[in-house]
């Protein structure tokens, strides 16, 4: 919302006031100003001119003089510009003017001197963006009666500030000047005065001008009044300079009063044409389904049910509250109007002005309700002012009907307790000052015993409960008044989760490895699954999809970290990063519901912790000669299972997925369950991320591993007898996985098997070619005595007789 | 005797003078062996009378004490030499790097929520969390916003279906702690997580974007607790001098509702192009939980009073941290997150 200092200064007085004040008070009220602005850029000694004649420069073909009068002076000024004519009035700047960016000095153009310079708006330093365009270019030929030899600052009311005030959305009542000089006026405990708004005009006819009947109880009032012997045409200047001013392109002395009357009451008016209106009967009626109306900006809009127009018995006039129909347009030829002024259902017009994505100024006040003690003093106001600059006369009374008009809407009462307002706020204030409060806003109250009982006028209707009350006392003490305080009460015990604890030691894990912390958008492209391998039939290959995302990379959400991660890796990789070590811990979000009816049901969200890696394991070139490699990424998590303590409970399965190498992954499991998977990038998934490099990858699901943490650590007693040792190196099938080995040696070695690890794994000319070696670290103790050769050696006959009737496995000669 | 004792003394110390090395062995043994010259002379003590063997005896073990002393000597001095020589010999370039691993950056974000996490924990707040996937009823309707209230256009929302959305502010938890905890008081908790609005990317506005939100519920909590909690929330996070204000302002879920600014932490106050020459910059939106908020989550805003709050993560780590683009937290240029990994706090 903006408005100008003088235009606010004609309902409350601001006298000893400055702009730079007013605005900072009104910031520190809760009704923030944005920008301040000079309305004069920096003109001066410009005033109104008449040319009275206009002749061709004899030297030049593009250039005219001007003989100009500005009723004191006679000058001639050579000018460029096209569209003068004798006869018009014009800003004439006098040698020595300012203006914004020029100084204004005698000149000499082709032999003949120019005293003066002929200005355009823009010139003047007015954003010309309202102005019609015939106004933006070119000279700016001002309305015949503008006063000879005026200053234009005064003529134009240029000695003005504007003020863009930011409002929050419950102060639509400051969507007008009534309702800003209401709250300057509490501000400084001065009164407001609107203006008068008898509109006794020449109410002639006998016979009813006008009849309106409202269909719909989606509208609450409607008020018209038939104003006739119109004449079309400019508005005052300063009307225009105001409408311009607050952002509004002034059109016709009659669309810019109710422009004007809406912006001063906040109450939206709509003229149409009466002789548009069949039968002089208006109807308010919601629309019928697929009705069709032509707005007035020449297109046709399919309606539904849920949008009021304004018709008579044949045909729709309007939207009501949204746009006027074109059938009903005030036209050059109009001389006759209804000027409405009504109030249709908030909810419906703002529906109705999304749906058409029309929106207007007077919708954006329909939207937020409007005050129906304003509908009539808008319908007078707007009249009187036809009369005054339309030569309008009033063609009966008004009509008036609707329930908010007709019986007067109940006020608000709200008790306000004394001791309740030092309990919200943690200071008291007392009777009297909450009492001077009241009246500073305007709003009556009177002493009960258990407060102050007070009455809200229908402008304020942010005002409803107790609280409400509460808030507008603190703001106009100032919040400053608002002491600091300590909580009382019982001390709370702070802290976090466990889940939230184990997150925090896992993200400072993954950066102890080496691992930059990434985070990345949790919307993907719907299509992304393609670039992962992943068939359209896959899980993976559904996800959840914004029914209005704004593009089309950024549609759905993801079901998985990899895409995100290796858009990451992408975009460093193009930046010279040789090698990378990223993870994230963030959010996946899985459909629970079948094709079809999903976004039925919230999805599950679950927190993974995944990494991608690549490039020289050594930070440093110097120490480089290791490339990032599988073991080192089943390393990292394995490192992880063993800082929470779970190591023992994950196994780790070859598992294909389309995205990872066939021979080079593999899946987590816990008890059966999969927790998460790693393995290398398939080489032609890395390419479409344009990394040439092997890329490994890992996720695990995070409330998988927090499950399986134990809240306890007990220390094992420590070993009273010395262990021995024992190698094995056995030949069995290349392709054997050394964990069948372990879960064999396991099995058989009894319990005075303490561990069994592998040292060593070879391939090669000492075995046969589809064969491998391992040599397998066997460790035997007994808790209560020192092992006899004897014991180890039963021990290790069962487990070579064992591992050789599993997998043919021959001790390596 | 005692002369010939002596005379190979002294002829004993000026060999080792000149030893070095293997010399040095074939030297002891030569003087201080079982076979050596001295056991020799020893041994010739047999013949010597009773009163003279003594004397001998002490001048032969004086002879043999400051040979020994001598070579220990000389053969330390002479390892200490070999050793000097051999540690010449394996001298690096002690300014070539160190083989480390890198140190991996905590993202800024994080590293912001944990502090704020921190803050609160000290003042005795839990942390409590909630979907991102958000139901209608949370995100806006039991925070007062009922559908098609004006406050909705605040925040533009993307939608997965007529109820299901991505949250656009993290006080739905608020609304979920209210009915979990019901009908139990007090609560203390902050909330952060990632909130979503429809908004063009730009160097200040996201799609998604970081929010920590507090709540505080119990009896007798009053907009000065709020006040005092902020000042020190701030000192704590800006600085000990740091100083705040409140101004009024709206929120649907709390009245009355107030903008949180704080000193410019560039300018002092003074006035700069950060604070847009107003010596404040707005961090963080609170007020006191409206009774609507209460009623609905099933408390009696005449027995319990709170107050909430609720800050952008972004815009505190773009203050602290001169980020000018917040695209960047997202963009995760390892150039621009590698300094986190030594940034202090």
């Amino acid at each position: 919302m903006k408005i100008t200092w003088n235009w606010l200064g004609e309902y409350v007085d601001l006298t000893g006031l400055t702009p730079e004040q007013v605005a900072e008070d009104l910031t520190s009220a809760g009704i923030p100003v944005e920008k301040m602005a000079s309305m004069n850029l920096g003109v001066e000694g410009v005033v109104v001119g008449l040319i009275e004649s206009v002749t061709p420069h004899p030297q030049a073909d593009r250039l005219r003089v001007c003989h100009i009068d500005t009723g004191t002076t006679k000058l001639q000024i050579v000018t460029g510009a096209t569209n003068v004519q004798a006869g018009q009035k014009v800003p004439v700047a006098l040698v020595g003017a300012k203006l914004p960016e020029k100084h204004i000095e005698l000149a000499n153009f082709r032999g003949l001197p120019s005293e003066g310079m002929l200005c355009s708006a823009s010139e003047l330093g007015l954003d010309d963006k309202f102005l019609p365009k015939d106004q933006a270019e070119g000279i700016w030929i001002f309305p015949e009666d503008a006063p000879l030899g005026e200053n234009v600052v005064e003529y134009l009311g240029l000695n003005d500030v504007v003020m863009e005030l930011e409002l929050t959305p419950n102060r639509s009542d400051c969507l007008s000047f009534r309702g800003v000089a209401y709250e300057v006026a509490a501000l400084y405990s001065r009164e407001v005065h609107m203006p008068d708004v008898d509109a006794s005009g020449v109410a002639t006819v006998s016979d009813k001008p006008l009849s309106v009947r409202i269909d719909t109880a989606l509208c609450t009032g409607y008020s018209g009044q038939v104003v006739t012997h119109l004449e079309l045409g400019p508005s005052p200047m300063w009307m225009q300079m105001r409408l311009l001013a607050v952002g509004m392109r002034p059109i016709n002395n009659l669309v810019d009063i109710t422009n004007y009357v809406m912006f001063e009451w906040g109450q939206p008016l709509h003229a149409f044409d009466y002789d548009a209106i069949d039968n002089r009967e208006i109807a308010v009626r919601q629309a019928k389904d697929r009705e069709v109306l032509r707005t007035l900006d020449s297109q046709d809009r399919e309606l539904t049910s849920g949008v009021i127009v304004i018709s008579d018995h044949k045909k729709g006039l309007g939207l009501a509250g949204v746009m006027g129909g074109e059938c009903s347009e005030v036209t050059d030829n109009t001389t006759t109007v209804v000027i409405e002024s009504a109030m249709f259902d908030p909810m419906t017009t703002r529906r109705t002005s999304r749906l058409l994505q029309l929106r207007s100024e007077a919708a954006l006040r329909f939207e937020k309700g409007l005050d129906p003690d304003a509908v009539l003093p808008a319908l007078h106001r707007a009249s009187a002012l036809m009369v005054q600059y339309a030569g309008g006369q009033l063609l009966g009374n008004p009509v008036i009907t609707g329930k908010n008009l007709v019986s007067p809407v109940a006020k608000v009462q709200i008790l306000v307790r004394v001791a309740r307002v030092a309990e919200v706020l943690g200071y008291a204030m007392d009777i009297e000052e909450l009492e001077g409060f009241c009246h500073q806003l305007g709003l009556p109250a009177v002493r009960e015993e258990a407060g102050l009982r007070v009455s809200v006028p229908a402008r304020r209707p942010d005002l409803l409960r107790e609280e409400d009350m509460i808030e507008e006392f603190a703001r106009l003490a100032g919040f400053d008044r608002i002491p600091s305080t300590n909580l009382k009460g019982a001390l709370s015990h702070g802290g976090l989760s466990k889940t939230q604890k184990l997150r925090r030691m896992t993200r400072d894990y993954m950066r102890n490895q080496g691992f930059d912390e990434v985070w990345t958008y949790s919307f993907v492209d719907g299509e992304v699954h393609r670039k992962l391998n992943i068939a359209d039939d896959h899980e993976l290959a559904h996800p959840m999809r914004l029914l209005n995302p704004l593009s089309e990379d950024r549609e759905a959400l993801r079901t998985t970290m990899l895409v995100p991660l290796l858009e990451v890796a992408k975009y460093n990789a193009s930046r010279q990063w040789e090698s990378l070590f990223i993870f994230e811990l963030g959010t996946v979000f899985l459909p629970t519901a079948p094709n079809g009816d999903k976004g039925m049901m919230a999805p599950v969200e679950k927190k993974v912790l995944a990494g991608v890696g690549y490039g020289s394991v050594a930070k440093e070139p110097l120490y480089a000669g290791r490339n990032y490699d599988f073991f080192d990424i089943k390393g990292l998590v394995e490192g992880l299972f063993e800082r929470l303590g779970i190591k023992d409970k994950v196994s780790f399965e070859r598992m294909a997925y389309p995205y990872l190498h066939a021979g080079r992954s593999a899946e987590m499991l816990v008890g059966g369950k999969p927790i998460g998977k790693l393995g290398q990038i398939r080489k032609e998934v890395a390419r479409t991320f344009d990394l040439a490099s092997e890329v490994y990858y890992f996720e695990v699901e995070m409330e998988a591993l927090m499950e399986m943490v134990s809240s306890h650590l007990y220390v094992a007693e420590l070993p009273r007898y010395p262990h021995v040792e024992r190698d094995l190196a056995v030949v069995v099938n290349r392709t054997l996985p050394v964990a069948n080995l372990f879960s064999t040696v396991k099995a058989a070695a009894g319990s005075l098997l303490e561990s069994v690890t592998v040292f060593d794994v070879y391939t090669g000319e000492h075995v046969g070619d589809e064969e491998k070696s391992a040599a397998l670290r066997l460790v035997f103790r007994a808790p209560d005595r020192t092992l006899t050769e004897n014991e180890v050696q039963i021990a290790v006959d069962q487990v070579l007789s064992q591992l050789n009737s599993n997998y043919g496995a021959v001790l390596r000669k | 005797m005692r002369e010939q004792l002596l005379a190979l003394q002294e002829q004993a110390l000026v060999d080792l003078a000149e030893a070095e090395g293997n010399a040095l062995d074939a030297w002891r043994v030569k003087y201080l062996g079982k076979k050596g010259e001295l056991s020799l002379a020893l041994r010739s003590m047999s013949k010597l009378s009773a009163e003279e063997r003594p004397v001998v005896g002490q001048v032969a073990n004086a002879v043999r004490e400051t040979l020994e002393a001598a070579f220990a000597s000389k053969f330390a001095e002479w390892e200490a030499k070999q050793a000097a020589i051999q540690e010449e010999k394996e001298t690096l370039d002690i300014t070539l790097p160190g083989r480390t691993r890198s140190v991996g950056a905590e993202h800024p974000l994080q590293k912001i929520i944990r502090r704020i996490e921190d803050i609160f924990i000290g003042f005795g707040f839990t942390v409590e969390e909630g979907p991102e996937v958000e139901w209608d009823y949370y995100n806006f309707e039991a925070l007062n916003l009922p559908k098609d209230h004006p406050a909705r256009d605040m925040q533009d929302t993307f939608y997965l279906s007529e109820e299901l959305l991505m949250r656009t502010h993290t006080s739905p938890v608020q609304a979920r702690t209210l009915e979990k905890r019901r009908p139990e008081w007090p609560i203390r908790i902050i909330v952060p997580g990632r909130v979503y609005r429809r908004d063009d990317d730009d160097a200040t506005h996201s799609h998604a974007f970081t929010q920590v939100e507090g709540l505080v519920v119990g009896k007798g909590v009053r907009m000065s607790d709020l006040k005092g909690i902020l000042l020190t929330f701030a000192k704590e996070l800006f600085g000990e001098n740091q100083e705040i204000r409140l101004r009024p302002s709206f929120f649907p879920f709390t009245e009355p509702s107030a903008e949180m600014d704080i000193r410019c932490i560039y300018c002092g106050g003074d006035g700069c192009s950060t604070c847009k020459h107003t010596g404040w910059i707005e961090v963080l939106g609170c007020g006191m939980v409206h009774p609507r908020v209460l009623e609905m989550g099933g408390y009696d805003p005449e027995e319990v009073t709170g107050f909430a709050f609720g800050m952008g993560v972004e815009r505190i780590a773009m203050l602290l941290y001169k980020i000018e683009d917040i695209r960047q937290f997202y963009q995760n240029d390892l150039r621009l997150l590698k300094q986190f990994a030594s940034l202090p706090e």
